[in-house]
């Protein structure tokens, strides 16, 4: 857990951003589920609710993020960019997102993946297709 | 009215001005208003247009699935087992297994009002019912006082969480194992040492796995709330065997807490059939999804419930809501949410049947008349 390890992710600002290795895992939320009802799957508050990962304090001073900072996860199964959330407890080398299509990208959970910084924008939720590796 | 948002299926909610006593997400069940139309290669059509063509990709298809099943009455679901066996589809439903368990006399059960009466524990094992099932605490599991439990949650009543996470309903219970990603198995085999007064050689804290394993021995009547995770990451002879050895020592149940408010009712009505698969976690079933030519999503968004690299062939989706699946679907019939803009019956989670009054009125027709008319014209 946390070995870091260069990419290139292709563009200047985050030519050298580490990644490290995390387990994802999901979890129901019950904002999550109300904002899908009542405003629906593509509506902006079910995405600021799904496209959220929850990482440990120390996981987030090792990839050197803050709360609101954006991250690539990527898995074998794809990638797919979030927002960063602090966890209030302490879990560090898991992180944990909400159920749903954004998670999905990684595969089934719990599932190995790697994390850094990202200067991409979350991926809509119809857009997320293109994230599968396959 | 009854509240369909989750398989408690709670019948004392009021809609008159305002919805009084549902949870979170019944509240949002209830006056959700999305609206969709009809759709045919992602163009609006009527209705009938729809129906049609969703008959005409029924009738080519040479290999078509049904999925879901879990959102909607259980008339729908027969009149979709029909359709399904009149044109040779296979039907996959999502972590029904536990239900066949059950069904087989595998494992104990009980009703809810019985858990509120007579539980003194009451584990949630891959499960935050805080999130998924809101009401299950206050009305049954944890808080309310019982013909045997006067006492509650107070002084009557231990709660014990098991997950892989420190869920919100960790947060209220007395006792909590955290256990790490894909450890069911493993800590499951090492309580199943602990009830046989062996020390369980693992990893984990031997003496707290003893001690969990003492307080279920002493329980009168227990209960093991078993959720999505801990069904799909277990395998299904170890639950069996655990539930075994468990009232080998004790007096324990189990009530699964699934996604669906009406997966029981599937569940049963295709309980000892053969031609039916069990998604789990999606990967298992008679007929794989990636090998289908027609997939039919019945009350059911697969793509934000299954990585969407997994479907392949035409989609029909028949769903009250827009879903993610709906964008790309071939054909798209909204449908009446059942419960609200259209009666009829389901089963609750613990087996018991529930009548379902309309409680808007609506001019929406529901998916057991879609299923009805697809029977007739495919």
């Amino acid at each position: 857990m946390g070995k870091s390890m260069k990419m290139d992710l292709g563009f200047d600002e985050f030519l050298a951003a580490p990644e490290y290795a995390i387990i994802v895992v999901t979890y129901p939320d019950i904002f999550q589920t109300e904002a899908k009802l009542l405003h629906g799957k593509f509506s902006e508050e079910y995405q600021d609710l799904s496209a959220v990962i929850v990482l440990d304090s120390e996981d987030l001073e090792k990839i050197g993020v803050k709360y609101g900072d954006l991250v690539k996860i990527s898995s074998e199964h794809g990638s797919v960019v979030a927002t960063v959330k602090e966890s209030e407890k302490e879990h560090p080398g898991i992180g944990y997102m909400p159920e749903g299509a954004w998670s999905n990208v990684l595969g089934l959970g719990p599932v190995s993946a790697k994390v850094s910084k990202s200067g991409q924008s979350v991926p809509a939720i119809d857009e997320l297709r293109m994230s599968y590796s396959n | 009215m009854v509240c369909t948002g989750c398989a408690l299926l709670c019948d004392d909610i009021e809609e008159n001005d305002c919805v009084k006593h549902a949870c979170r997400i019944g509240r949002a069940h209830i006056t959700s208003m999305q609206e969709t139309s009809p759709m045919v290669a992602q163009e609006i059509v009527g209705m009938d247009a729809a129906i049609n063509s969703a008959a005409d990709i029924l009738a080519d298809a040479e290999n078509p699935i049904f999925v879901g099943f879990g959102n909607c009455i259980t008339e729908t679901q027969e009149t979709g087992i029909t359709l399904a066996e009149k044109i040779g589809a296979g039907i996959q439903t999502f972590h029904t297994e536990i239900f066949d368990d059950i069904l087989d006399g595998a494992v104990k059960t009980c009703t809810l009002p019985e858990v509120r009466d007579y539980a003194d524990v009451v584990v949630f094992w891959g499960t935050d019912p805080m999130n998924t099932h809101p009401r299950l605490l206050s009305k049954y599991a944890y808080y309310p006082r019982g013909e045997k439990r006067q006492r509650g949650w107070e002084e009557d009543r231990t709660a014990i969480t098991i997950d892989i996470r420190e869920s919100y309903t960790a947060s209220i219970c007395r006792d909590t194992h955290m256990i790490p990603p894909h450890g069911h198995a493993d800590f499951m085999s090492a309580l199943m040492d602990a009830l046989r007064n062996k020390v369980p050689k693992t990893a984990y804290d031997k003496k707290r796995i003893l001690k969990l394993a003492g307080v279920l021995k002493k329980a009168e009547f227990g209960v093991i709330f078993a959720g999505a995770d801990l069904i799909r990451s277990v395998p299904r002879d170890m639950l069996i065997r655990l539930m075994e050895q468990l009232n080998s020592v004790s007096d324990f149940r189990i009530l699964p807490l699934v996604p669906g408010y009406n997966l029981r009712s599937i569940a049963t009505q295709l309980h000892g059939r053969l031609d039916r698969g069990d998604g789990g976690d999606g990967s298992g079933s008679s007929v794989d999804l990636q090998d289908s030519d027609c997939i039919l999503c019945l009350g059911f968004d697969l793509m934000n419930s299954l990585p969407a690299d997994r479907i392949n062939g035409k989609t029909i989706v028949i769903d009250p809501n827009e879903t993610l699946q709906s964008r790309y679907a071939d054909v798209v019939i909204p449908c009446a949410a059942g419960g609200v803009d259209c009666a009829g019956t389901a089963v609750r989670m613990d087996g018991i049947n529930v009548e379902l009054p309309q409680s808007r009125e609506s001019e929406r027709i529901s998916d057991q008349e879609i299923m009805r008319r697809l029977l007739e014209v495919v």
